[in-house]
């Protein structure tokens, strides 16, 4: 139950949190770029930690339901509520089927497969201004409006809580259900997979639709908080920040990515004058976690805990056990 | 036909050459780390670059450019044994290490990025090189500058010694031992660990040599890194993994390519039909067209 637990306060936390920081506009608000990325990494994590493929075109996903949202509301006038859905499940499809055919692929030449995909959209997003205004952006994107009132300030931040919470919850019960197990089967070993009944490509599919969505929905949010939006608000290094989140705090597991979140994602915003030292950063932070901790720091936590388990004499833990027991009764 | 179309005609053609023998060079770089060690190296395009700003920075503290490029390729040189010593022989033995190195690569790429954003980026916008040779050769009718035929006499005449070695030098004979088969190559007496570290020098430096080949013809900027990144791999993808012959036809045909779509579209859209290539060729035969 410890588990359940941890699950309650955090989301308290992050539902409280926009009130306390009230009275700070900019901790505020880069706490609500925390709270999309959390539901970005959530999203990231169900396939790089759930089906094992690195998906490097997510921010491209993001950036097609944030422009075709934009465009939506802008243009035909439709409200942020109905556009953002609307915007989201078109570039899911349209992530499923920029995906479709690389889901034959697996290992390098996925995320090689997916790297193409994203240069390629970064380079259309610039290329063809007609909805996205090339390298200038767009700006001036109004925030969602609710029930005839603009959403603004701490109101916002909490919005952006409960759908990152929303996000978070929906993917860890997606984790313990059948298909959650399926995506497990999948990602330990997808010949066995396929070998024992399970349709490899297909759950594939499933996931990579479940994964755009997010993509999608953090995408429509990013462009109406933050206002403006320009082919380098969905490039490459976005997708790769998302994917360092998840690989830093831990894949495959539900609470490694919030780690991972709430420690990088701040770090852009905090060192806003120092853009290049940042990139150096985020390559270092690759680099240690590719070769030195491959489970993230919550696997590196988990490690050492079973380490000094292992490590400690038998008998204090069950006298532990003991004078737990004790204690009980 | 016109003289005007004429020269057009001549000056694509020997752009072409001149990209294409570049750009095969550097494919071949990263294609035979590749095929051997088993490294996509995506930061290729920052070696490549790295070696064009070292070597505009020893010309700019009075080196001449034939000195400067002797300089930068030892640098290179020991570079690359400490990316090696530090990065690359930590996963020698990781069965799936593609991905991780090509994980790690993109991690280097943004490491370089920055430090040349917080480097040579704020000293200038575009760099040039002194020429190697003065002076102009006139080609039949048209004309050509000494220093852009000693270029690509430089880059053709490696690709033929990095062709002949690989043939024919006992060196080159384990390295596709270890690319066609690691064990076999491993129980017959190679020494696995020594040939990866070989190729990734190799490699390095024939990535550091194009960088540099390409700045004595071109002024350039830091942009350049990410166009190379794309279209080696590009080239690499599409000749076939591994495969230095692949390389270069593939190289040349980009090369010309480059040079036909740059007069009447942005070199860009060259990109652009790179990434397009790269990722039919994914798609429908991802071994290439030129497997092993």
């Amino acid at each position: 139950m410890n588990g359940r637990h941890l699950a309650i306060a955090l989301a308290v936390a992050a539902l409280a949190a926009p009130f306390v920081l009230e009275g700070n506009r900019f901790l505020a608000f880069v706490f609500g770029i925390v709270m999309i990325n959390l539901l970005w990494a959530s999203g990231m994590n169900l396939l790089y930690g759930f089906v094992g493929l690195m998906p490097l075109m997510f921010a491209g996903i993001a950036g097609i339901a944030a422009y075709a949202m934009v465009a939506l509301t802008r243009e035909a006038g439709w409200s942020f509520w109905l556009a953002t859905p609307v915007a989201a499940v078109g570039a899911a499809f349209v992530g499923v089927l920029l995906g479709l055919p690389s889901l034959r692929l697996k290992g390098f030449y996925f995320t090689l497969c997916s790297l193409v995909i994203q240069s390629v959209l970064t380079l259309a997003f610039t290329f063809f201004p007609r909805f996205t205004n090339g390298d200038t952006g767009l700006n001036q994107i109004e925030p969602p409006a609710w029930g005839g009132v603009q959403l603004a300030g701490v109101w916002f931040d909490a919005t952006l809580s409960v759908v990152a919470v929303v996000g978070v919850l929906l993917a860890a019960w997606i984790v313990q259900t059948r298909l959650g197990q399926r995506f497990i089967a999948i990602r330990e070993d997808d010949v066995l997979a396929e070998v024992m009944g399970i349709d490899v490509v297909r759950n594939r599919i499933i996931a990579f639709f479940i994964v755009s969505l997010y993509a999608a929905v953090g995408g429509c949010f990013y462009a109406s908080y933050v206002g403006f939006i320009s082919p380098r608000s969905f490039d490459v290094l976005t997708s790769l920040g998302i994917w360092l989140c998840v690989a830093f705090g831990g894949r495959g597991t539900i609470i490694g990515p919030i780690i991972g979140t709430v420690i990088l994602a701040p770090i852009p915003y905090l060192l806003q004058e120092l853009q290049a030292f940042k990139d150096v950063l985020s390559g270092v932070l690759i680099i240690v976690v590719t070769l030195v901790m491959p489970a993230g720091i919550h696997g590196e936590i988990m490690r050492r805990r079973s380490l000094r388990r292992a490590a400690a004499p038998p008998t204090v833990s069950a006298a532990e056990a003991v004078s737990s027991n004790g204690g009980a009764r | 036909m016109t003289d005007a179309t004429l020269l057009v005609l001549a000056s694509t053609l020997s752009t072409g050459l001149i990209l294409g023998a570049i750009f095969a060079l550097v494919a071949a770089g990263v294609t035979i780390v590749y095929g051997c060690v088993w490294l996509p190296n995506a930061s290729n395009g920052q070696f490549f670059l790295l070696a064009a700003l070292a070597a505009w920075s020893l010309a700019g503290a009075g080196w001449s450019s034939a000195a400067a490029i002797i300089g930068v390729l030892f640098m290179g040189i020991a570079l690359s044994l400490v990316i090696e010593w530090v990065l690359v022989r930590r996963l020698y033995d990781v069965p799936e290490r593609n991905v991780a190195y090509f994980v790690v690569t993109l991690g280097l790429t943004q490491i370089m990025s920055g430090i040349f954003a917080m480097s040579w980026g704020l000293w200038s916008d575009q760099f040039t090189l002194p020429p190697l040779v003065d002076g102009i050769t006139m080609i039949g009718p048209f004309p050509m500058t000494n220093n852009r035929i000693v270029v690509l006499a430089i880059a053709l005449g490696v690709l033929a010694v990095l062709f002949a070695a690989l043939r024919y030098h006992p060196y080159g004979r384990a390295l596709r031992a270890v690319f066609q088969n690691r064990e076999a190559a491993a129980l017959r007496g190679v020494n696995v660990r020594a040939i990866y570290r070989l190729s990734f020098l190799l490699g390095s430096s024939i990535i550091f040599l194009g960088g540099m080949l390409f700045a004595l013809a071109y002024s350039f900027d830091l942009t350049v890194a990410w166009t190379m990144s794309v279209t080696a791999f590009a080239i690499m993808i599409v000749g076939g993994p591994g495969s230095v012959l692949g390389a270069l036809v593939v190289g040349m045909v980009f090369g010309f390519t480059q040079a036909i779509v740059s007069i009447f579209a942005s070199p860009t859209a060259a990109t652009f039909s790179y990434l397009l290539a790269m990722l039919a060729m994914l798609l429908f035969r991802p071994s290439g067209l030129f497997n092993r």
